[in-house]
């Protein structure tokens, strides 16, 4: 009788939600799992209280379900509400970005737990779940982080799922089989809607870039900064290359230029302004690379720099070159960026600036550092630009200068310390001291941060650069040859530019020192090596396959398929493959529906007996019962009087008698049989009385 | 202007009703398919369509193929449960296995068997009006039974115009829904008022009655006389015997003592009069004691048990009322029935 338990409520969809204002425990728990789930991508991005107070909030609701604890009535509630906003606010300080407001929704998410009462909250809960995930895929593109959101999408669809058939045995196997076999039947139409989609160009744009700061070079260089950078083995980019890759001492990474000397700080003397001087080929970026083509896939920085080997033109339309032989895209890498370039013959006369220019490289703070400038003044009294070069790098090479990452502090006249001193520094120290002395000597040089370096990924097809790769050197201006490369660590610790800086601080055992957790430092375990390289290959192509499908790979794409396709025509193509979709599962679920029909065997006898029945003369009416069928049928026809009857006493017991399948088949063959001798005793008496009209 | 629109409303939502019962033929039995199946998102499914907008848009302003793709995999998915709803719906089978019985004012159970088709019917939901019951599964090739509680105005035949058969499952995002509309009519006892006194105007059947029971004494109390007694219940044998002038004094009520009459409450409505019959009929039910059921044109003969009450209330239920046709589509016993029908029924039972 709990089936016959009355419901209060205006029809069924009252009564549903009714019945379920203490939500069923099995579909919150889904939820909550969703969201423990949906919220580890973030676990870098978000303030370290927030994710305290998402758990306590979302244990709360979990206790409160079991009667553990009550939730908060209304007052507690607004009070919780504000007191969170109000940190949030504190933490956020007025600053708006898409990443704070990220964390705003993740705020509001952990506040809606403890007002999930209903099954209305349960969908609300649903929907922002949905699209916590989708905020996710703004920040993490890895195809780990994208199978948790996956993940934890599914898990909200069982917990739907669960939610509106509570008591169904093993409601959760089959919902995950259930959603399983809708995912297969539905992913040639999603592959085939995600590769003909047409990709537009964003409508309004609003700049991801996060307050955090990132892991990665900055456009201030202090002495100690890249030492700091290289106990990261974060990924910085991956390149493939059309040709062969270039040997190590070549892969100089250049991502900008610092010309002005600020105390001990190397800064850019001027704020770059934006201008589109390079080549921009339109359509460049697809298709496979040419012999001298590399292709980049850039972690986002944040910032508009994209780096390049030496004497690189821009191929791709994303990146344009600027003046001093540096890339630059049209807005901060926010998410990550693929872009390509070339490289060109070196051959030919270095670009020549103008003396007024070159006035920039040549600025020196007015005093300090008297002794380095005392030895510059030594060096130019009798050496050409050149020779001056080639003797301060002797002077690296011969004397005892040590390459360390543990340098030690130099406060005061930091570059006199360091050259005459200590002796021992990184690369940043000795590329500022290099480009100090150059400068007192009179030759135009410049600071130039990027990586140097990179090792092969898995299958050594492409190369991985990492933070540790991270490396300042020098250019000098020599008149008729342009920019040098000067690279004072390459005298010092020749290692570090031939095979990295694993290698160049293997005897000090500083490498990758405070970051346990990096694969990279265990490198020298075979199988973590190879692990961690496999994970990369796997990351890498999804990355450029999947996630960097955009709107020139579909382009590309497009026009190698035969036909032409324009954004118009994949316009149409996707309207069609979305209406191609639903006719071809209507037409399947309309096939199995026939068949479903046919198998109901039992109502085609009864189809049968009424069609016999129409041909005696007596048509079923709507809604008659069978028995009444048949006393019709009997006083039309009275030979088939007794058949009719049994047949509609069969035909009874099937409708009214909870019987199993299984009895059904003989039963069906006894109906065939009636039907048959029916038939007989109809035509018998048909021809009797055709012969008595006759 | 609102009364305009409510005009509209009203004409479309006849016109609609009018299309769905010519769709769906009265009939005990229904076989739930394409034909007959009706789906649509629920609201839940409508902001459902406006997430994945938003989806698009966030995939579209930050160039996200991730977004994209999960866009297209959710509106994919959402796609798949329209097909998931109605196939939980269709094949399915609704017989109307038991019509109830029950008294006006109550709810009235009606017994109606699910029987799954191919697929596994989970979550359905049978609702009537106001009323519904929680939801059953009903897995492939099994049958299950389900009660549903029709509210019942007054008495009569009472047959639902229609009952709704929903489901929401497996996501709630949509509901495919469908009705049942019976030709069989459960049947409404009058809602029992308890009776006043009643005078037995029954002619002829008071002498008979009076003698039956007196002589027998069965039941009889014995008390003097008192001003506005009838005349007809003095004993005048006891008066002629004793010289005191007493009267017989029935349990129960005063009218003829086993006879439960029509004509016993002068000036009162018939509904009303039915309704003192139907209290009655439930104190003799009770007490188990014989009673015969008297009304215009019909005439239950004396008895008791348990059969015999269920006789009598049907009796009451049906008196002057019409089985309903299967051709006539009003719904019967439904709150929208017209006085008019009643009162020309019952001066028809009248003559």
């Amino acid at each position: 009788m709990s089936l016959l338990d009355r419901l209060r409520g205006n029809g069924a969809g009252e009564a549903h939600s009714a019945l379920a204002t203490s939500l069923p425990s099995r579909a919150l728990l889904w939820l909550i799992g969703s969201f423990a789930l949906l919220l580890t991508p973030q676990w870098d991005r978000l303030p370290l209280w927030l994710i305290a107070a998402c758990a306590v909030l979302a244990s709360w609701r979990w206790l409160a379900q079991y009667g553990r604890v009550r939730l908060p009535g209304r007052w507690l509630r607004t009070g919780i509400m504000l007191v969170l906003t109000g940190v949030y606010v504190a933490t956020v300080q007025g600053r708006f970005t898409v990443d704070t407001a990220a964390s705003f929704f993740v705020l509001a998410v952990g506040l809606k737990w403890l007002e999930s009462r209903s099954v209305r909250d349960f969908y609300v809960l649903f929907f922002i779940l949905v699209y916590l995930a989708t905020v996710n895929f703004l920040f993490h593109q890895e195809i780990l982080w994208a199978l948790a959101n996956f993940t934890g999408i599914a898990l909200l669809f069982v917990g739907l799922q669960v939610l509106n058939a509570p008591e169904l045995p093993g409601g959760m196997t089959s919902g995950w089989r259930r959603l399983g076999a809708l995912f297969l039947k539905t992913l040639p139409v999603v592959v085939l809607l995600f590769v003909f989609f047409p990709r537009m160009s964003p409508l309004w744009s609003v700049p991801l870039v996060s307050g955090e700061a990132r892991t990665g070079i900055s456009d201030t260089m202090r002495p100690g900064d890249i030492s700091s950078l290289a106990q990261s083995g974060e990924r910085a980019f991956r390149v493939t290359f059309g040709g062969e890759i270039p040997p190590y001492r070549d892969r100089y990474w250049r991502g900008l230029t610092l010309d002005y000397l600020d105390g001990e700080t190397w800064r850019q003397g001027q704020t770059e302004d934006f201008r589109a001087l390079g080549r921009v080929a339109v359509d460049g970026g697809v298709g496979p690379l040419k012999p001298e083509e590399y292709d980049v896939l850039l972690e986002p920085t944040d910032q508009r720099w994209a780096f390049a080997l030496e004497n690189s033109r821009a191929v791709s339309d994303n990146v344009v070159e600027e003046s001093a032989d540096l890339f630059r895209f049209r807005r901060p890498a926010d998410s990550p960026v693929r872009y390509r370039l070339a490289l060109e013959d070196t051959a030919g006369p270095g670009e020549q600036i103008e003396r007024a220019e070159l006035r920039r490289y040549l600025q020196l703070p007015g005093e300090g550092n008297p002794r380095a400038r005392e030895l510059a003044g030594e060096l130019r009294r009798n050496m050409s630009d050149e020779q001056i070069i080639r003797s301060l790098m002797a002077r690296f090479r011969e004397q005892a200068y040590f390459y360390t990452l543990r340098p030690p502090a130099m406060p005061d006249n930091g570059i006199d310390t360091l050259l005459f001193d200590e002796k021992r520094g990184f690369c940043a120290h000795y590329a500022g001291a290099t480009t100090f002395v150059l400068r007192a000597a009179g030759i135009p040089a410049r600071v130039v941060i990027g990586y140097q370096g990179g090792e092969p990924g898995a299958g050594g097809d492409y190369l991985i650069v990492r933070q540790y790769d991270a490396h300042a050197w020098v250019e000098a201006y020599l008149g008729g040859r342009g920019w040098v490369r000067v690279d004072p660590t390459a005298a010092i610790a020749p290692e570090r530019i031939e095979s990295g800086l694993r290698e160049a601080v293997a005897q000090e055992g500083s490498f990758l020192e405070n970051d346990w957790a990096s694969p990279q430092r265990y490198a020298n375990v075979a199988l973590v090596q190879w692990a961690s390289l496999q994970l990369d290959r796997i990351n890498y192509q999804w990355q450029r396959w999947v996630v960097g499908y955009q709107g020139q790979s579909q382009m590309d794409l497009m026009s190698r398929l035969p036909g032409g396709f324009g954004m118009r025509e994949l316009g149409y193509l996707t309207a069609g493959i979305v209406g191609a979709g639903l006719l071809v599962a209507g037409l399947i679920s309309a096939l199995q529906m026939r068949r479903g029909e046919k198998r109901s065997a039992f109502r085609r006898v009864v189809d049968t007996w009424h069609r016999l029945c129409a041909g005696a003369g007596v048509p079923v009416r709507h809604g008659e019962t069978p028995s009444v069928l048949a006393k019709r049928l009997a006083e039309a026809e009275p030979a088939a009087a007794d058949s009719a009857r049994l047949f509609a006493r069969m035909v009874n017991s099937h409708y009214y008698s909870a019987g199993t399948e299984d009895e059904g088949d003989g039963q069906l063959a006894r109906m065939h049989r009636l039907l048959a001798t029916m038939k007989r005793q109809l035509r018998r008496s048909n021809s009797r009385t055709g012969r008595r009209r006759d | 202007m609102s009364g305009l629109g409510d005009t509209m409303k009203n004409l479309f939502r006849n016109r609609w009703h009018r299309w769905v019962n010519r769709r769906i033929p009265r009939s005990d039995l229904q076989f739930f398919s394409q034909k007959n199946i009706f789906i649509l998102p629920t609201g839940a499914g409508v902001v459902f369509g406006l997430l994945l907008v938003i989806m698009l848009l966030t995939g579209i302003n930050y160039q996200n193929s991730l977004v994209y793709l999960s866009t297209f995999l959710l509106g994919a998915v959402f796609v798949g449960a329209m097909h998931q709803t109605h196939r939980n719906l269709s094949g399915l089978e609704v017989t109307l296995v038991q019509p109830g019985e029950g008294f006006a004012g109550d709810d009235i159970p009606f017994r109606f068997r699910l029987r799954a088709g191919r697929d596994d019917a989970i979550a359905i939901l049978l609702s009537c009006a106001e009323s519904g019951h929680a939801p059953v599964h009903v897995h492939s090739g099994q049958v299950l039974d389900v009660s549903l509680l029709v509210h019942s105005a007054h008495r009569g035949y009472l047959r639902p115009d229609r009952i709704r058969i929903e489901t929401r499952f497996p996501f709630g995002l949509l509901k495919a829904w469908s009705w049942i509309r019976p030709v069989s009519a459960g049947v409404v006892f009058p809602r029992p008022v308890p009776a006043p006194e009643a005078f037995s105007t029954v002619e002829g059947g008071e002498a008979s009655a009076q003698s039956r029971s007196v002589d027998g004494n069965d039941h009889a109390d014995i008390r003097p006389w008192r001003e506005g007694d009838l005349s007809q219940r003095v004993l005048w044998k006891r008066f002629a015997r004793t010289g005191q002038l007493v009267v017989a004094d029935w349990e129960g009520e005063q009218g003829s003592p086993h006879w439960l009459d029509f004509n016993a409450y002068p000036g009162a409505d018939h509904e009303l009069r039915l309704s003192y019959l139907a209290f009655l009929v439930n104190e003799r039910g009770k007490s188990g004691a014989r009673f015969g059921l008297n009304l215009p044109g019909q005439v239950i003969e004396p008895d008791s048990g348990p059969a015999h009450v269920a006789r009598c209330l049907r009796v009451l239920a049906t008196w002057g009322e019409e089985r309903p046709r299967d051709a006539m589509s009003e719904p019967h016993g439904t709150r929208k029935r017209s006085s008019r029908t009643l009162s020309r029924v019952i001066t028809e039972g009248r003559v």
